[in-house]
């Protein structure tokens, strides 16, 4: 059993998300609980891939391949966790790149950490107007909002709207982070937000920490 | 108007020890690169298009599309900033694939963008669905015309085009990830991809810049920075294309094309992670494909690098003696987070440690839209007064006063930009065609 958990965790490393979907599929039709094959097998392999990034041995090319590897893992495992969380709380995390701005890549690795750690991500995509994050903040009530950005003129749109979460009444009990390549944490500062994610691995951490540690 | 050959032969013979005149900027960069030094550590003019749009108060949708307003914005402000050189490019990232029918996205405050949700290329197929580059579409002619304005305006051998350069523009056309797949997956696929940016994109955009008399182009390459891309892949895809283009060009064309600019730049984001052996492969690389022969900081966290390992690597590449001219770059966000006080105390650091026998230019890795201009007033105040041959030996003991410096408005009056500027100002979308 514990051999099938280390087989689809060697896929997600090595980005294989043929064969990570594949592994998964079997795993739940021989009858493995879908919470273990998340947390002993996909989770384990993105973990995995975390380590050898931090330790300078995974690059950026191989971080991608392995999230595919992970998005493609939990395509056949999302709806059999779903039923059998029930009306567990799961926090929400609503994420998307501001007005103006296609900061893509560092959002799509940013939701792949996150929904490994747990979270239920809402992807409101790109070029999203400051509207349609409040909507749906209001529809969703997340635990974190995430603002992303790469230009440093599209950047300045999150102070807008985290303005208007303020002025609506929305940003207490909301969490707010910022990320993209422009950022810092003094801008972070300067805005209001609540945390930085300087990378994938850090904004997963960043959350998590935000929602008082292990989630869901 | 200067002569740009005079001062460069100025330059070259200030470097090479014959000390007369006041060098120009152009000259003191030359001396830099070419012999020991002028008079000053030169300021190289850094990119800056953003910053120049915010601080010029000028809309984004005419800026980005009208070439005298993009080149004069620029020369108006690195004129205010009193750097010794300009780099005046626009968002160099978009306008082949926007030419090519990519779906861009467009906005009031910020350059143009191409929406890489809705790649251009998917499959192999895609590359002949495509269609011939074509120069009548998109920006394309407005790039054509930066290009001709600035070799007009600011002549010199910084002047020319700029492009987007192989992998950057794949990156665009398909997104990185599907890029990424096909370099680690798919080699044939790979090679398809990168022989059809250069054979019919690049080679005859090319062809357009020389036809057009713009006989220098620079192509920008940010996306094979480490570590988006390894040291190994771009010396295995980026490096082979960047020389081929090169070589066509000047082969066939009569023009000096520098491909893959900013590929192999170090930008790892956390310091806990600087890798010595990995950055002198990223700067090995980059060495390959820049168009000066310098060792070059750009985009990465510089503030936070131990800056003696560009200096080994600078003389580790040098020959007769000489270090290889370093160009230290200020990180954008450095520049924009950090006290007057702190960026004169880096700038303090960094002349101490790479400026002291000469061969050093100081540049700001893209300068942020929103940085105050104080800091970079006080950057080239620094650099000027500690940068002053022969340097002090106590460096930490020069006090830099805070820089006095006009408003931009007010400086602006009497320019020969300012026209242009404040017409600019009064623009509105509906008062003629609406580009996007």
């Amino acid at each position: 059993m514990s051999e099938k958990y280390a087989e689809i965790s060697k896929a997600v490393v090595e980005g294989e998300d043929v064969q990570a979907a594949k592994l998964v599929e079997d795993a739940l039709a021989e009858g493995l609980p879908p919470l273990d094959i998340l947390n002993q097998g996909v989770v384990a392999g993105i973990n995995k891939t975390g380590e050898l990034w931090t330790a300078n041995q995974y690059f950026l090319p191989d971080v991608i391949l392995s999230a595919d590897a992970f998005k493609a893992a939990m395509v056949p495992l999302e709806p059999r966790l779903k039923a059998s969380q029930g009306d567990q709380l799961v926090r929400k995390f609503v994420i998307g790149v501001v007005q103006g701005d296609m900061h893509d890549l560092g959002k799509s690795l940013v939701c792949a950490m996150l929904a490994s750690a747990g979270f239920e991500v809402i992807d409101l995509g790109i070029d999203v107007p400051k509207e349609k994050f409040i909507e749906a903040v209001k529809q969703y009530k997340p635990a974190i909002l995430g603002l992303g950005a790469y230009m440093s003129t599209t950047m300045l749109e999150m102070k807008d709207v985290i303005a208007e979460l303020k002025k609506q009444g929305l940003r207490d009990g909301l969490k707010v982070m910022v990320g993209g390549v422009p950022t810092s944490q003094e801008f972070a500062d300067e805005v209001g937000a609540d945390a930085w994610g300087k990378d994938a691995m850090l904004a997963m951490q960043k959350a998590l920490e935000l929602v008082g540690g292990k989630n869901g | 108007m200067a002569n740009p050959t005079l001062e460069m032969v100025h330059g070259m013979l200030y470097g090479k020890g014959l000390r007369f005149g006041h060098p120009s900027g152009l000259a003191r960069v030359i001396a830099a690169m070419t012999g020991d030094h002028a008079d000053v550590i030169p300021f190289f003019g850094p990119q800056i298009h953003d910053h120049a749009m915010t601080v010029a108060r000028v809309p984004a949708r005419l800026y980005y599309w009208n070439a005298e307003l993009l080149v004069d914005t620029h020369l108006a402000v690195d004129r205010w900033y009193s750097f010794d050189s300009d780099t005046i490019i626009a968002d160099a990232y978009n306008f082949e694939v926007e030419a090519l029918g990519g779906k861009m996205i467009y906005s009031d405050n910020a350059m143009p963008t191409v929406d890489v949700s809705h790649p251009l290329i998917t499959e192999a197929s895609d590359l002949d669905k495509i269609g011939p580059f074509d120069p009548s579409k998109g920006r394309i002619p407005m790039a054509v015309e930066v290009g001709q304005l600035f070799l007009k305006k600011a002549p010199g051998p910084f002047a020319g085009g700029f492009f987007c350069s192989h992998w950057s523009l794949l990156c665009q056309a398909m997104g990185y990830p599907k890029a990424v797949r096909a370099l680690k997956r798919d080699k044939g696929f790979a090679t398809a991809l990168f022989d059809w940016t250069n054979d019919r994109v690049l080679y005859p955009y090319m062809q357009v810049f020389a036809k057009a008399g713009v006989k220098n182009a620079n192509g920008a390459d940010a996306w094979a920075c480490f570590p988006d891309l390894t040291p190994e892949l771009i010396e295995e895809w980026v490096v082979p294309y960047a020389l081929k283009l090169r070589q066509q060009c000047k082969k066939e064309l009569g023009m000096t094309v520098a491909a893959g600019t900013a590929a192999g730049d170090y930008c790892e984001e956390d310091p806990a992670k600087f890798d010595k052996a990995i950055m002198f492969k990223s700067w090995e690389a980059a060495t390959k494909t820049m168009p000066l022969n310098v060792a070059f900081s750009g985009m990465g966290r510089t503030q936070d690098w131990d800056m003696t390992w560009l200096r080994e690597f600078a003389l580790q590449k040098g020959k007769g003696g000489h270090q290889l001219p370093i160009m230290a770059s200020l990180n954008g966000r450095f520049m924009r987070d950090s006290t007057p006080d702190q960026i004169v105390a880096k700038i303090a650091e960094w002349i101490d440690l790479l400026g002291r026998d000469g061969r050093m230019l100081v540049f700001i890795g893209n300068v942020p839209a929103d940085t105050p201009p104080v800091n970079i007033h006080t950057a080239v105040k620094a650099v000027r007064t500690l940068g002053k041959y022969p340097i002090a030996a106590d460096l930490a003991s020069i006090k830099i006063a805070p820089p006095a410096f006009q408003p931009f408005d007010e400086w602006l009056k009497g320019q020969p930009e300012a026209d242009i500027i404040f017409k600019a100002r009064e623009w509105k979308p509906e008062n003629k065609k609406v580009f996007a």
